[in-house]
């Protein structure tokens, strides 16, 4: 087992300089340059748009061949120096070092509730199946897949925030993470980035519960005189995991990357996302790399953690 | 903050820039603010939260490295500049003691501070901090500001800087050697750095870059409103109550307002929905709101005057239609277009018709001299068709339709290229525009093109077969990589100093890209920017002759100038509406 780990960190580190490399390509070829958001400003004041435009690319050293510029880079990532960040002036890693928390809690809380109400609400939905509890179940995951997370969240301003009074219109950082205002006010973004995770791992809990209910070895168990909390707990839903955990760790993935940078846009939260949206529009380099650097290696972790869980769930699966 | 005198950003930036006026007044002599007189004085309390959009957040408030607007907008709530303007452009005086003396040969501007500017450490702000921000900093080939244009000159083909010099503690002088009266408008900007932490980091940009004190604005002293507190980069700028403000004590303890935060939202749906809930204290509003935030009684909505203005340039370069290089033929397109139309249906009234580059609201405006093309009487398709005809254009009719027909017989069809970025307004106007011709019998094909890619394939042009790398203005001979024929734009105009719009309509203009060159246009600018334009009734005359060429050859027809919905919590007291309404926002108040 930790042979097959060690092979897949060493795998992990190929990938993302792959992907740092093709980053750091892209965004020198790119049709645009740190100097657009400047450029008409510069030229406006009457002033010659190519001497100021050399001054700026020579300032951050754009005007380099891009070779030499990628070996700097690589250079600087092996001594730890993630670069500056010209458009928040201050280094690559205190932006993000600054930023990472309000992504992070705002993606655990809303897992934790995804997997706890969608789990356990699939799993009712099974049991009771074609019953008024399944149908309201079933109505409510439908609604909730199908609602864009952008609306939903405008939706929950306007009535609990504008309407109601409830909570804050927006998130406000004043308040200290470890805080139960902080907690009070992530309410609404956990909820719009929960449900519609929390929808769709109702439907997958609720299939894989019932394909197991009907397996013979629970007719055994049943038959076995067995509770049936014990039938459903350790036989059904023991079975049931395992193509759950895969669904669950993959939108992992797409909430880091999708969701929660969406739902940081709605509530004004300052992750992760609203950091990767602004470097983005100001051509950004270093940040730019840096964020999608830690999302690959995110996406990596998240793989080789599904990976080593599925040996725990399944003790017939051995990678040695 | 809305039109808040912040450090001077004298520019004509394009849409999607944050306007920030920095203009400056000379109608009336300069003054002093003080608090306007009430029963009971005004108490601090409260903190003010201002909304703005994300994509507006600052660079760094080590100001002489920015290069955007927002970056100047920060500082400028700890660092006053030289003076500020009113709503009718009047100066106000702000670091200066009285205002700025100009030789009468308009080569020597003398400058005199108040004594009472004080640095953090509580040494005096000096007339030597700002000849060395100038000679040391801002004019120094280390640092690479950005805009050391503004302070050069060309003198027997050479660019050289001015002379700054001290003359005493708080006087000191900047020498030209060439005359440019509006001049005056950029050292109206001008704001210090302190000498004593400046010469630590001299020579070294990195250290200066990430120089603390620069970054924290913690040598601001008594020179602004508010202190600095707090900067959570993507979220929220947040400064305190400077007690020590040094136009504190003549107004009453101004600031009245304990912390002035500004929050930044990812949309303006939420931003707005933050006003109406009483989270936040400002912000703007889109036209479509204004009804709604105007009916609700815990909220005022003010409308006023901008410098932005939208418009339509025709490309008169090798690769646009050949008719749009004939004067009148641009005139006809212009007169197709219904101006009246398009401020009600796209700006929904929050907008102005524009024939010129200088808005009605500057002094310079001259409205008897423009062309009003696209108002009644001047907006007819009828006799837009007339004068297309006498081009030497002729119409073929089919199922009823007039089709224009181009001097190779066929069809005339333009391509309207813009950059939408999302924008329901540019959407919808490039929609009109297409109507608009289509009545007039010229097919329009709209392009909606990415920002970056509409400079770099459409604006930015050469010379064929030159080496030369291509820029936004090659000469008369360059065009750009892909061909286009109109193109929706937005300027932004300094009102006082019109001039620097040349860039755009001189000859050699830096953002001429459309390719028009007119000798007349270019001797009135520059006879504007000499030494005959130091009167300023015969710079009034030679504006109003520059406004009617450049609406007579329309290289671009202006469409609107807009206008902007600023909404405030009722609460909020001393707001005076206008073009200008922050200039005078440390007197705000809660009651």
């Amino acid at each position: 087992m930790s042979s097959y780990i060690i092979k897949r960190l060493i795998y992990a580190v190929i990938i993302a300089w792959g992907i740092l490399t093709i980053t750091f390509i892209l965004l020198r070829v790119g049709p645009s340059s740190p100097v657009d958001r400047y450029i008409l400003n510069i030229a406006s004041r009457g002033q010659d748009v190519e001497s100021v435009k050399q001054a700026i690319e020579s300032k951050y050293g754009l005007n380099k061949p891009i070779y030499e510029q990628y070996f700097d880079y690589m250079g600087n990532l092996l001594q730890g120096k993630w670069g500056w960040s010209f458009s928040s002036s201050q280094p690559v890693l205190d932006l993000i070092g600054s930023h990472w928390i309000y992504s992070f809690q705002l993606i655990l809380l809303a897992t934790i509730l995804a997997i706890l109400f969608g789990v356990g609400l699939g799993m009712l939905a099974a049991v009771k199946r074609n019953t008024k509890i399944d149908y309201a179940i079933s109505i409510f995951s439908f609604i909730g897949i199908s609602l864009p997370g952008f609306w939903l969240g405008l939706m929950l301003i306007l009535v609990f925030a504008v309407q109601l009074g409830m909570f804050k219109t927006f998130y406000d950082t004043s308040y200290p993470i470890l805080s139960l205002q902080n907690l009070r006010q992530l309410i609404l973004p956990v909820l719009t980035l929960a449900i519609g995770e929390l929808a769709g791992y109702v439907r997958y809990t609720r299939s894989a519960m019932l394909d197991n209910l009907r397996k013979e070895f629970v007719t055994t168990a049943r038959a076995k005189g067995l509770p049936e909390r014990t039938v459903i707990g350790k036989h059904v839903l023991s079975n049931a995991v395992l193509p759950l955990v895969t669904i669950i760790m993959f939108d992992l993935g797409s909430v880091v990357f999708g969701g929660a940078y969406l739902t940081e846009i709605v509530f004004g939260i300052p992750g992760l996302g609203q950091v990767s949206f602004n470097a983005i529009f100001s051509n950004d380099y270093a940040v730019v790399i840096a964020v999608t650097l830690i999302g690959t290696f995110l996406v990596l972790f998240i793989n080789l953690a599904t990976d080593i869980i599925y040996t725990y769930l399944d003790p017939r699966i051995r990678y040695d | 903050m809305p039109s808040k005198n912040r450090i001077n950003i004298f520019a004509l930036l394009m849409t999607a820039v944050l306007v920030l006026t920095g203009m400056a007044g000379c109608a009336a002599a300069p003054t002093t603010q003080t608090a306007p007189a009430t029963a009971v004085a005004p108490v601090t309390k409260g903190d003010f939260i201002e909304g703005d959009i994300a994509g507006g957040e600052a660079e760094t408030l080590n100001w002489i490295l920015a290069g955007d607007a927002s970056s100047f907008g920060y500082v400028g709530y700890t660092l006053e500049s030289l003076i500020s303007y009113d709503n009718h452009f009047n100066i106000v005086l702000r670091c200066l003691a009285k205002d700025i003396e100009v030789s009468p040969d308009g080569l020597v501007y003398t400058i005199t501070i108040r004594p009472d500017l004080k640095w953090s450490d509580g040494s005096q702000v000096t007339s030597e901090d700002y000849v060395y921000t100038m000679k040391n900093l801002m004019f120094s080939d280390w640092l690479n500001y950005i805009y050391k244009d503004d302070w050069r000159e060309e003198v027997d083909g050479k660019n050289v800087f001015v002379t700054p010099q001290v003359a005493d503690a708080t006087t000191f002088t900047v020498t030209r050697q060439t005359v440019q009266p509006e001049f005056i408008y950029t050292l109206y900007g001008l704001i210090p750095y302190p000498k004593y932490i400046a010469v630590k980091y001299e020579g070294n940009v990195d250290a200066f870059t990430q120089a603390k004190e620069f970054n924290d604005l913690s040598y601001t002293g008594n020179l602004g409103p508010y202190k600095f507190k707090e900067w959570l980069k993507n979220d929220k700028f947040v400064v305190e109550k400077n007690p020590d403000y040094f136009l504190g004590k003549e107004n009453g303890g101004a600031p009245f307002f304990q912390d002035y935060i500004v929050k930044l939202f990812g949309t303006s749906a939420v931003m707005q929905s933050a006003l109406e809930a009483g989270d936040i204290t400002y912000c703007g509003i889109e036209p479509q709101n204004v009804a709604k935030y105007k009916s609700n009684d815990k909220l005022n909505v003010y409308t006023v005057p901008t410098t932005g203005y939208g418009l339509i340039a025709y490309n008169e370069r090798a690769n646009g239609w050949e008719g749009l290089r004939d004067k009148q033929v641009r005139q006809a397109i212009s007169m197709a277009i219904d101006k009246d139309t398009i401020v009600k249906k796209i700006y929904l009234g929050f907008a102005e018709p524009a024939y010129s580059f200088i808005p009605s609201s500057s002094p310079w405006y001259s409205d008897d001299t423009v062309l009003k093309l696209g108002i009644a009487p001047l907006n007819s398709k009828d006799k837009a068709m007339e004068m297309l005809k006498a081009a030497g254009y002729q119409y073929q009719t089919d199922s009823g339709k007039n089709i224009l027909i181009g001097k190779d017989g066929k069809p005339v069809k333009l391509t309207l290229v813009t950059s939408s970025q999302g924008s329901d307004t540019i959407e919808s106007l490039s929609l009109l525009i297409k109507q608009e011709l289509a009545a007039i019998g010229i097919e329009v094909e709209v392009k909606w093109i990415q920002w970056p890619t509409l400079l770099r394939q459409y604006m930015m042009n050469k010379v064929p077969g030159s080496s030369k790398e291509p820029g936004y203005n090659n000469g008369p001979d360059a065009v750009s990589e892909n061909a286009w024929d109109l193109t929706l734009m937005g300027h932004n105009t300094d009102p006082m100093a019109p001039s620097g719009s040349r860039v755009f309509y001189a000859s050699d203009g830096g953002l001429n890209s459309f390719g028009f060159f007119n000798s007349d246009v270019d001797a009135l600018f520059k006879k504007i920017r000499s030494k005959d334009g130091l009167n300023k009734d015969d710079r009034a005359k030679m504006y109003g002759e520059l406004a009617r060429l450049i609406s007579e050859e329309q290289p671009v027809d202006f469409i609107t100038y807009g206008r902007g919905n600023r909404g405030f919590q009722k609460n909020v007291k001393g707001i005076e509406p206008g073009i200008n309404m922050g200039y005078n926002y440390f007197l705000w108040r809660f009651e």
